[in-house]
């Protein structure tokens, strides 16, 4: 079709054309080759990606190097550096190519040109670089660096202190960097420039928020300037007129109460700030994106900004926007994390949420293509499935829940699976005894598969999950996990450092019924009791003495062989310690749980009518053990006390028996 | 149901006897007025800032040299904004785009909605100059991209693409895009666009003056009758009418 093909021509030439002229000698050629190029890529995802590919950005970056300093230069300049600028704003690619061409150090150069279109242009095209985040990072350490970043900000040319401050939100991120810049006056540079252009006032909120950002002696500082002024004047600018401007101030604010509560104290405040991230809601660009981020970092760990923000509705809000349709899905992670903090704390919030009737569009949104959104969507099911009322009534244990988080252990991300493992942990402690339906769904499995994993994060995860299925789980259920997990694969968790305390609690959990479930534990030879043993004996982790005391403690309700197998675990003497065993250090001990773990193990070693009560009762004596349980007579931890009063009375009855 | 409204009525009608309105005499009140003072800099400022607004660029130079009012904005790039604004006006779309890139490159690359919005007008006149073919290269080409990434673009490009659907589009249900008054719209997105890429709000302030002005009359109207202005462009006092 002839016709298509000269209008395609006439509207936009063809890319090899168009760089064959951009190469060209003649100025004039290349300059309208340079302007058709900008014109094409600019708002252009799909041109810049293919003009990348094409190898186009060095023969630009190559323009505008050899632009400087020739007459005429100018107008070259300043279509180049836009294009440069095109092709790092919003496409990583781009960013990389234009840094891999090396225009960084050209662009700068270029800043004291005394054209101002051209300063505008190159600082504005940088400005996109270092929003980037392949832009490296600005060293201020360096005294030329910092003395350099002081003369942008100081300029007439709000291009040029606009980068100055993108500069600083890109690169301060260390204590250090955020102190040297303080010491170097930029707070006060930062504050004067709020002053000026919105433009301007953004971008120095932006700044500010990276210098105050965990670091409570430069917030200080802040707090300082000018008797409270700087702060007062930030304050002000949370009802400013822009709704941006609105988000950054508040996002500035949240970042100083989150480290120093004392400067965000008053009620009045607090609620202004929440009133104001919630209208702020509605705007419909990225402003809107990027609130309910905010809104979630303002009430993280917060209990008291979360019930204000309860009170004040934001959880209809959240939830009302997250069943709007075509919801970007930076929006949508936004709004899961937001209502996941909400409903980490307060189960007034969680029956709300139950109550909206969003939990099925939560469920689904685990099946979203994004796998940012996925996360968020189990954090918020983990910490709504922290409602113990729910729970209780097995309210997630079916296959609309379990289903599509077993998909997840499958992912390609770990974070992905180890935000699944975090909400089936909380579901498959479900008191209903529904956990068959996730054994019928393969959860087992996968759990096991992933205990296995090469990532540490991922196997002591899903051991966490595996401790907490058979926690009250039937019988036959602990023989499937058993029979799924192997009795050498549990040994070796028991053994792993980081593992362990999960390990020893599934132990602790599969023995809590019963002389049955004793005997899961005690095939091959009772390696297991084996390995508790060694543990505990050897572990330097409280909580892991705890747990193995305990999960041999459940042993010892088991038969003679079982008593007489934990009897010798815990009698033996330490291995590197002092010659007393690991029993009596326990009842020696600080911790009321450690020494209420052993009693309870005495109590079932010396449990009476067994055949061999007798003589394990003489042991312990010859050990030291009952002199030691009498010391505890008066424990100041009352269930302590009163264990050892059964113990002791078992003891004693024993030997009148006789 | 008619003697319950008649009860209901009652209270009203009470309360309109008991708030006999103040009568406010045109003498008190151009006494009133005279004692308000405006200075005449905030004036020239208004002025200033309607003829920037509006693009009279001569009207607002000579005004800064006669007045000594300095505009906020560079004057130069009031021409600037006008080009690209008046180019979509008359569908020179391309040409639009090109003054607007020339004029701050960062603003079609961070406001994804306008850009799309261009792009859509410069496909209604290609259909408009019935340019099918062209129009349809354009649209899978330049326009179907932002489709994939934006939902809410889709749909309107789906909208668009309607019109080739359509013998007489004059008179079809998505007609209206090839008005003029959907090629303004362009305009003052794109008008909003450069004022706020200047850190400038998109609305001249003396518009705004004036509706305060009537909401105020009109709050007033409610508790006084006193000599109110009528018709803005006289802003003439009319004398209340006797109660």
């Amino acid at each position: 079709m002839p016709s298509t093909a000269a209008a395609a021509a006439a509207a936009s030439s063809q890319p090899d054309d168009l760089i064959r002229r951009l190469r060209s000698s003649d100025g004039a050629v290349k300059l309208k080759a340079l302007r058709e190029l900008k014109n094409q890529i600019i708002g252009n995802r799909t041109k810049k990606l293919s003009y990348i590919k094409l190898g186009t950005v060095p023969d630009v970056v190559g323009v505008l190097a050899s632009s400087v300093g020739i007459d005429s230069g100018s107008a070259l300049i300043v279509e180049s550096a836009a294009i440069i600028g095109s092709f790092a704003c919003g496409v990583d690619a781009g960013a990389k190519a234009v840094l891999e061409a090396g225009a960084f150090p050209h662009l700068f150069r270029i800043l004291s040109n005394p054209n101002e279109k051209v300063v505008d242009t190159t600082a504005r095209s940088l400005r996109m670089i270092f929003q980037s985040r392949l832009a490296p990072k600005y060293d201020f350490s360096k005294n030329e660096n910092r003395d350099c970043l002081i003369s942008l900000l100081n300029s007439d040319n709000e291009n040029v202190t606009g980068l100055g401050a993108s500069i600083i939100t890109h690169s301060c991120k260390t204590v250090t960097d955020q102190k040297i810049l303080s010491g170097a006056g930029v707070l006060r540079m930062l504050i004067t420039l709020l002053n000026g252009s919105l433009y301007q006032r953004e971008a120095c909120l932006e700044a500010l928020t990276a210098m105050l950002s965990s670091n409570s002696e430069v917030i200080s500082n802040f707090v300082d300037l000018d008797n409270g002024r700087a702060l007062s004047s930030l304050i002000n600018l949370i009802e400013d007129k822009s709704p941006r401007t609105r988000l950054l101030a508040s996002t500035c604010l949240i970042v100083i109460g989150r480290t120093c509560s004392s400067y965000l104290q008053g009620i009045e405040l607090k609620n202004k700030l929440i009133l104001i991230l919630i209208e702020l809601l509605e705007e419909p660009d990225r402003v809107g994106d990027e609130v309910p981020f905010a809104v979630a970092n303002l009430i993280a760990d917060r209990e008291d900004l979360q019930r204000l923000a309860f009170e004040a509705n934001t959880l209809d809000k959240l939830c009302d926007f997250l069943q709007r349709e075509t919801l970007r899905p930076k929006r949508f992670e936004g709004l899961l994390l937001a209502i996941a903090e909400l409903c980490s704390r307060l189960e007034s919030c969680r029956s709300k949420f139950f109550s909206l009737k969003v939990l099925n569009l939560v469920t689904d949104s685990l099946k979203h293509d994004s796998a940012d959104v996925q996360t968020a969507a189990c954090i918020c099911l983990r910490n709504v499935t922290r409602s113990v009322k729910k729970l209780s009534a097995g309210h997630f244990m079916n296959e609309m829940v379990v289903d599509p988080l077993i998909q997840l252990l499958q992912d390609s991300s770990t974070s992905v699976q180890v935000a699944a493992l975090s909400v089936i942990s909380n579901i498959v402690v479900d008191f209903a005894n529904r956990k068959s339906i996730f054994l019928r769904c393969g959860g087992v499995k996968e759990l096991v598969r992933l205990s296995q994993s090469m990532d540490p994060t991922l196997r002591l995860n899903a051991v966490l999950a595996l401790k907490n299925f058979v926690f009250l789980a039937d019988n036959s259920s602990k023989e499937c996990v058993l029979a799924e997990l192997t009795v050498s694969t549990l040994v070796s968790l028991i053994c792993e450092p980081k593992v362990q305390e999960q390990a020893l609690a599934f132990v602790r959990n599969i023995l809590e019924s019963g002389i049955n479930s004793v005997e899961h534990v005690f095939t091959e030879d009772g390696i297991i009791v084996n390995a508790i043993g060694k543990q505990v004996r050897n572990a330097l982790d409280l909580n892991v003495c705890i747990e193995g005391i305990y999960a041999l403690g459940n042993v010892a309700t088991g038969n003679e062989l079982h008593k007489e197998a934990v009897m010798s675990q815990i009698l033996e003497p330490q291995v590197n310690g002092p010659s007393q065993s690991v029993l009596i250090k326990f009842l020696q001990g600080n911790n009321s749980q450690l020494r209420v773990g052993a009693i309870w193990c005495i109590i079932n070693l010396t449990y009476p009518d067994g055949p061999g009560t007798s003589s394990r009762i003489a042991k312990l004596r010859d050990a030291g053990v009952i002199c030691q349980l009498k010391k505890l007579a008066d424990d100041p931890c009352l269930d302590a006390k009163f264990r050892v009063k059964t113990a002791l009375l078992q003891c004693v009855n024993n030997s009148c028996a006789k | 149901m008619s003697l319950f409204w008649i009860v209901l009525g009652q209270p009203g009608r009470l309360q309109e006897m008991a708030t006999s309105k103040k009568l406010i005499t045109r003498e008190e009140w151009e006494k009133k007025l005279n004692d308000v003072k405006i200075r005449k800099e905030d004036m020239n400022k208004l002025v200033m800032d309607f003829l920037v607004m509006e693009g009279y660029v001569e009207a607002a130079e000579k005004f800064r040299v006669e007045s000594g009012t300095e505009p906020d904005i560079d004057l130069a790039t009031i021409t600037d904004r006008m080009a690209a604004k008046k180019a979509v006006q008359c569908g020179n779309v391309e040409d639009a785009i090109e003054k607007v890139n020339d004029f701050n490159p960062e603003i079609l690359d961070t406001n994804p909605q306008l850009f799309f919005h261009l792009q859509q007008q410069r496909l209604i006149e290609l259909i408009r100059d019935g340019k099918v073919e062209e129009a349809l290269e354009f649209a899978q080409e330049e326009l179907a991209p932002r489709g994939e990434e934006n939902q809410s673009f889709l749909e309107e490009l789906e909208r668009t693409v309607a019109l080739l659907a359509f013998e007489d589009v004059s008179n079809c249900p998505v007609g209206d895009l090839l008005d003029m008054s959907q090629r303004l719209k362009t305009a003052s997105e794109v008008d909003a666009a450069i004022l706020a890429s200047q850190s400038h709000e998109k609305d001249p302030k003396l518009p705004s003056l004036l509706k305060m002005l009537i909401w105020a009359q009109s709050q007033l109207d409610e508790k006084a009758a006193y000599p109110r202005i009528n018709n803005l462009s006289t802003a003439t006092l009319e004398d209340p009418r006797d109660l």
